[in-house]
């Protein structure tokens, strides 16, 4: 053992690792090695420890000078296709053909661009949908609006129309206060209806005949019928026109035919548009004229 | 860039791949192994393209003559290392490289092509390195010529002026460092 021992360590074996013997000593070695194990082992000891320290030192080859190899070796040109039937780790050799733009930078920072681009138009999109919408709703209210006030606007116009209409016709009650050539002659109601009753202005020497609406109680006439005003000329009745009685009469005076005489007036209900002659049993008012 | 997946066989299924005529042992070597062994080229030759030539001619002869390689003799890479060192070392030796190459002296090839190549250090590569420069200095020299020149040891002798026997037992003192860090 102690020959194997000083075989060992007189440094033979690392110099056979090395590849620094000659044919002779070589085999030597190996008969030396697979006469005594423990020579095997420092064999394979100092083997392992080359190795690491290659492995650890490594340089890794251009790209493609492997492929160069396998070229010359003459292997299959498909690599993929060799699959190895191995228990360990089997990774087969896949170099994939990778396009890569030659101008891949600006390429990218275009496409960076248009993806931006194409956020913002979205982002704008969707804010001019929503200021659209919220536009058409205040258009609508607005349109709303216009329309109530131009009712609102009606409605005042009429009542101005109303109240204009309805001065005038005060103005002239009282201008005819202070004319002593009007008469306003009183009508009471008849048997027909004993609560009714009405006013009316007459100016003989004008021949104006009015009516007023103000101091009128009659019952409200139908679509079918018309107040037809009389004024007894010589004991003969005389056609002044007719009226409605409304609820929402406008006018405070009401214009009727002229007459230059008259003795009393009267009132009758007639068909609309009133009656050659008056119906005598549908007289609701009747009044004489004071002198 | 392409991911190249990387194949890794056991030591057995890589040699009886290899003798069978398996392209995917050639694959599997290259992928497990072209950076050591061009690490241990590129301590010979410095110039990058010459060692990657070399390093073809290594494979293409490791896949031609497979058959000689006998696993009872050594493990796989002691074999493949051993012949990529000789044809480093026939091409330093041959008159067209001595004649085309005004490189520098070899003496300074380590620290060279150090400075020059990415080598692929790890982690533990650094500490590895350390403890090799670590090394007693005459252990060190020693190991360089052998390993990383490619003197003989005869030569290394000679150059350093040295007993052979005491060559032999530096070049055994310095891959003793060398095991204790990997065991």
């Amino acid at each position: 053992m102690e020959e194997v021992k000083a075989y060992i360590e007189s440094g033979i074996l690392e110099l056979y690792v090395l590849g620094q013997l000659n044919a002779q000593e070589q085999t030597e070695v190996e008969a030396m090695a697979s006469k005594y194990p423990e020579v095997k082992q420092e064999i394979e000891a100092i083997e392992i420890a080359m190795e690491q320290y290659a492995l650890q030192n490594a340089i890794k080859p251009s790209a493609g000078l492997g492929d160069k190899i396998f070229e010359k070796i003459g292997l299959p040109g498909n690599l993929e296709k060799a699959e190895p039937i191995v228990k360990e780790v089997i990774k087969p050799v896949v170099k994939e053909a990778v396009v890569i733009p030659l101008n891949a930078a600006p390429y990218e920072s275009k496409i960076k661009a248009l993806r931006i681009a194409l956020v913002a138009c979205i982002a704008l999109l969707v804010v001019s949908i929503i200021a659209l919408y919220n536009a058409h709703n205040q258009l609508g209210s607005a349109k709303d609006q216009i329309a109530e006030l131009n009712l609102n606007n009606e409605k005042f116009t009429s009542t101005v129309n109303f109240m204009k209409q309805s001065n005038a016709d005060l103005q002239k009650i009282i201008d005819m206060a202070n004319d002593p050539g009007w008469k306003t002659v009183k009508l009471a109601g008849t048997a027909m209806d004993p609560k009714a009753k009405m006013t009316v202005y007459w100016h003989a020497k004008g021949k104006h005949v009015m009516v007023d609406n103000s101091k009128m109680d009659l019952p409200i006439n139908d679509q079918q019928h018309q107040y037809q005003l009389w004024a007894i000329v010589n004991g003969k009745p005389v056609d002044l026109g007719v009226f409605d009685v409304k609820a929402d009469s406008t006018h405070i005076l009401v214009n009727m035919k002229e007459t230059g005489s008259a003795a009393a007036f009267a009132v009758t209900l007639e068909k609309r548009g009133g009656s050659v002659n008056p119906t005598m049993n549908q007289m609701v008012v009747v009044g004489n004229v004071s002198i | 860039m392409a991911t190249t997946k990387k194949i890794s066989l056991s030591e057995e299924e890589l040699v009886s791949k290899l003798k069978s005529r398996d392209t995917i042992a050639i694959q599997a070597l290259y992928d497990m192994y072209s950076g050591a062994l061009l690490g241990v080229i590129s301590r010979i030759i410095e110039q990058t393209e010459v060692a990657e030539d070399l390093l073809q001619e290594t494979f293409i002869k490791i896949w031609n003559s497979a058959d000689s390689y006998d696993s009872t003799k050594g493990r796989l890479f002691t074999w493949m290392m051993n012949i990529a060192r000789n044809l480093s070392i026939d091409k330093v030796r041959s008159k067209d490289f001595k004649n085309s190459s005004k490189n520098q002296d070899i003496e300074n090839n380590v620290d060279f092509i150090d400075a020059q190549k990415e080598v692929t250090f790890n982690a533990d590569t650094l500490g590895i390195k350390d403890m090799v420069t670590a090394l007693k200095p005459e252990f060190n020299d020693v190991l360089n010529m052998v390993y990383f020149k490619g003197y003989t040891h005869v030569e290394t002798a000679e150059e350093l002026n040295l007993p052979l026997g005491t060559v032999k037992t530096r070049i055994r003192m310095a891959i003793m460092e060398l095991r204790k860090h990997f065991n």
